[in-house]
């Protein structure tokens, strides 16, 4: 079955191949004015001398006001690129079985189907999951001047950083799985995934991420002025990249909450094992229906 | 000797709908089986249960005396199917084919495969959406004798092909039997080509089974008559299949014991196959019940399998 | 080698039909005594058509004496059929006369002659008589 895993897939796996190799280069090539300005102004070690006030706030401020907006608008596009990877890989895997009839072919031969299924999709999981280990880290070599601005919990560092993206890959990815079981088309599948998928992310990204653990609370004075998001230089709350959440006022002063930035993992993978869960359940059923009936 | 294949009162059900009902029948090592009927009568679910592509809701199908349960491998590696128009991956190459038969399949002949194309003249680095359609159900039935299983389905599969294709075809599926005594069961509702192939049918309408026998036997106990129109309607020998009245005679078509009837009002002749087969064919699919009693004693009956 | 040719149209059966052409073979010349029949394997696949028929039909020729097989060679012609001899082709003439004479002061037509022969020749050879 290794063999014929990779044969029905070795379009996909050199596809994904050249969309590493695409994407690094493309990156690469945005990514050069950028860190040019922030060599030549200094801005690293600007950040560390000044952690706690004042300092190149100004050259700070140009920098994000020069390549923040820019930056941000490439990663929302970016932002689809697991999901529909995902369902390219994953609306075939049993989709074209049914559009071609070859189904009927392929449960035929001695292998029973549920097998078939089981190895297939083991072997297609491992290859996302290195292919989504590869985007990681050209998303986070591309980050990283940035992430020394912000810190990593803004979503255009969160999403893109550490295990979230493989999981969103996956995630997609069995949601198309089972769509194709249900609907018998590639197209179709592809579509009644992806819609389900970007849901649930923009649902997560800002309705369940902040409240995955009890935020801390910080106490300001009432005249501090309050940003809400990453904490950048001068940090509010005491550290680079804590995430503000909101602020109440009270009588005396203002009281914040936020995520402090060395949450970073555990928020991670929280959220990762929220969408593994999902993965784990879609292909759980579609598995169970292919094993109770192959039509 | 165990039957080839043996089934005892199989049915499937989808939702309210009875796909096939009560199907009892065998057949014995190394027939030729066609079965026949309209589209939608039954006959790939018959065989997909047959093969353990489908779990019946009822009854039983044995292949050489075991159960046949679905997604199981035993079942599996017993039976080889060719469905309908032959699916195979269309950009694989034909070696690619094979080798995928080889990896799926635990016994397999991949010399015979090979050699199967070379005789046809099929090279194995060609993708399979550049064959002809011809070309492609002799790579899909390669695979199918590649894996030396010892019952051979084949599901309409030539039902799209050119009539030249179709002879190439049947004629590698007759070169097979003839090598090593395969049992093939051949659907097709085309009845005209079965006749030169098939030593036993089984018919089937609306999910119920018409007739099944072996085809020899059942040419010599049916009769024609044909004479003046009379409105009699019993004291025919057997059982009425088929009757059709005109203004001048009438036509019935009976089922009865070998050996010619010897009735004086009536012109009485032989039937050929494919006029035997049509007149079942006609047969609402309700009436197999009308004449149980007759109908068992009779050769060929459907009802005549089930032993109790 | 000789050929076989089947016609699907003819209501015979197909072993009948294999049978047949053995013995017109025969009478016409076409086949003598030592002649080979294909094997079962390659008429089989030749004419697209059941072995089985095939075995029967070889079966059905050696019973009726006209053909044998010799184990690991094949089957083999080893009778002649004798054409009607002149006395029997006379007598079949004379009887031919009397019965056309007959059909005629019954009024029959040469059409309608011809449809009865063809008639009673298809029912005889569905019976394999013919």
């Amino acid at each position: 079955m290794t063999w014929v895993t990779w044969r029905q897939h070795r379009g996909e796996a050199l596809g994904g191949l050249a969309l590493i190799g695409a994407l690094a280069l493309v990156l690469l090539w945005l990514s050069g004015p950028m860190r040019f300005a922030f060599s030549t102004d200094g801005l690293a070690g600007c950040v560390a001398a000044s952690a706690r006030g004042g300092g190149c706030l100004t050259r700070i401020q140009s920098f994000m006001s020069q390549f923040g907006f820019t930056f941000n608008q490439l990663l929302l596009t970016l932002i689809l690129i697991p999901g529909l990877i995902g369902v390219i890989v994953g609306a075939p895997l049993l989709g074209r079985e049914f559009e071609q009839g070859t189904w009927r072919m392929a449960w035929s031969q001695t292998v029973p189907r549920t097998r078939w299924l089981v190895t297939k999709l083991a072997l297609v999981t491992g290859g996302l999951v290195v292919l989504g280990a590869a985007m990681t880290a050209v998303f986070t070599w591309y980050r990283s001047p940035m992430d020394q601005l912000t810190g990593h919990l803004t979503w255009a560092a969160f999403d893109f950083e550490g295990v979230v993206l493989t999981a969103y890959l996956l995630c997609a990815f069995a949601f198309a799985v089972l769509a194709g079981l249900l609907i018998r088309r590639s197209v179709s599948a592809m579509v009644a995934a992806f819609i389900p998928w970007l849901v649930i992310r923009g649902m997560v990204d800002f309705g369940l991420r902040p409240h995955f653990l009890r935020p801390l609370t910080s106490r300001l004075p009432r005249s501090a002025s309050i940003n809400f998001g990453p904490n950048m230089v001068p940090p509010m709350t005491g550290h680079l990249g804590d995430n503000v959440l909101g602020v109440t006022t009270t009588a005396v002063n203002q009281l914040v909450s936020y995520q402090p930035a060395d949450w970073f993992w555990r928020l991670q993978f929280t959220e990762a094992g929220l969408y593994l869960v999902l993965t784990a359940a879609a292909i759980g059923t579609a598995v169970w229906l292919l094993h109770r009936r192959a039509a | 000797m165990t039957p080839a294949l043996q089934a005892d009162r199989l049915g499937k059900r989808y939702s309210q709908a009875w796909a096939l009902r009560e199907a009892t029948f065998e057949v014995p090592a190394g027939a030729v089986v066609g079965l026949v009927g309209p589209n939608g009568a039954g006959k790939s679910t018959l065989l997909q249960m047959t093969i353990g592509l489908l779990e019946p809701t009822e009854g039983r199908v044995a292949v050489f005396g075991a159960t046949s349960r679905a997604n199981r491998a035993d079942t599996l590696g017993r039976v080889s199917y060719v469905a309908q128009d032959h699916p195979l991956y269309r950009d694989f190459s034909v070696g690619d084919m094979f080798r995928f038969g080889r990896h799926m399949n635990p016994r397999w002949d991949q010399a015979l495969a090979q050699q199967r194309m070379k005789v046809l003249g099929i090279p194995l680095n060609r993708k399979i959406k550049r064959l002809s359609g011809g070309q492609q159900a002799q790579v899909a039935l390669a695979m199918a004798l590649a894996k030396r299983a010892p019952l051979l389905v084949l599901d309409e599969p030539v039902a799209s092909l050119d009539p030249v294709a179709r002879v190439e075809f049947m004629r590698e599926v007759m070169a097979a039997v003839a090598d090593t005594g395969l049992t093939v069961v051949i659907a097709s509702h085309v009845v005209s080509e079965l006749e030169r192939i098939c030593d036993h049918v089984i018919v089937l309408t609306e999910g119920r089974m018409q007739l099944a026998g072996q085809v020899d036997e059942l040419v010599g106990c049916h009769w024609l008559l044909t004479g003046p129109r009379t409105g009699a309607r019993a004291g025919f020998p057997g059982m009425v299949v088929h009757r059709a009245d005109s203004d001048r005679h009438s036509t019935v078509l009976i089922r009865t014991h070998p050996g010619r009837p010897a009735l004086p009002d009536w012109q009485t002749q032989p039937v050929g196959f494919e006029e035997l087969v049509l007149a079942y064919l006609q047969r609402p699919a309700a009436t197999t019940a009308s004449d149980p009693d007759r109908a068992q004693r009779l050769p060929g009956s459907v009802t005549k399998a089930v032993s109790r | 080698m000789f050929q076989f040719r089947l016609d699907p149209a003819s209501g015979v059966p197909p072993y009948l039909q294999l049978v047949h052409q053995v013995r017109q073979s025969l009478l016409l010349g076409y086949l003598r005594e030592g002649d080979r029949l294909p094997t079962v394997k390659d008429l089989a696949s030749d004419l697209a058509l059941n072995p089985n028929t095939v075995v029967k039909a070889y079966r059905q020729l050696e019973h009726e004496g006209l053909a044998g097989g010799r184990p690991g060679q094949g089957t083999f012609i080893t009778g002649t059929l004798s054409p009607a001899t002149p006395d029997t082709h006379k007598a079949l003439r004379g009887s031919l006369e009397r019965w056309l004479r007959e059909a005629d002061e019954a009024g029959l037509s040469e059409e309608a002659v011809t449809a009865l022969v063809a008639v009673v020749r298809y029912e005889l050879r569905k019976e394999g008589v013919v």
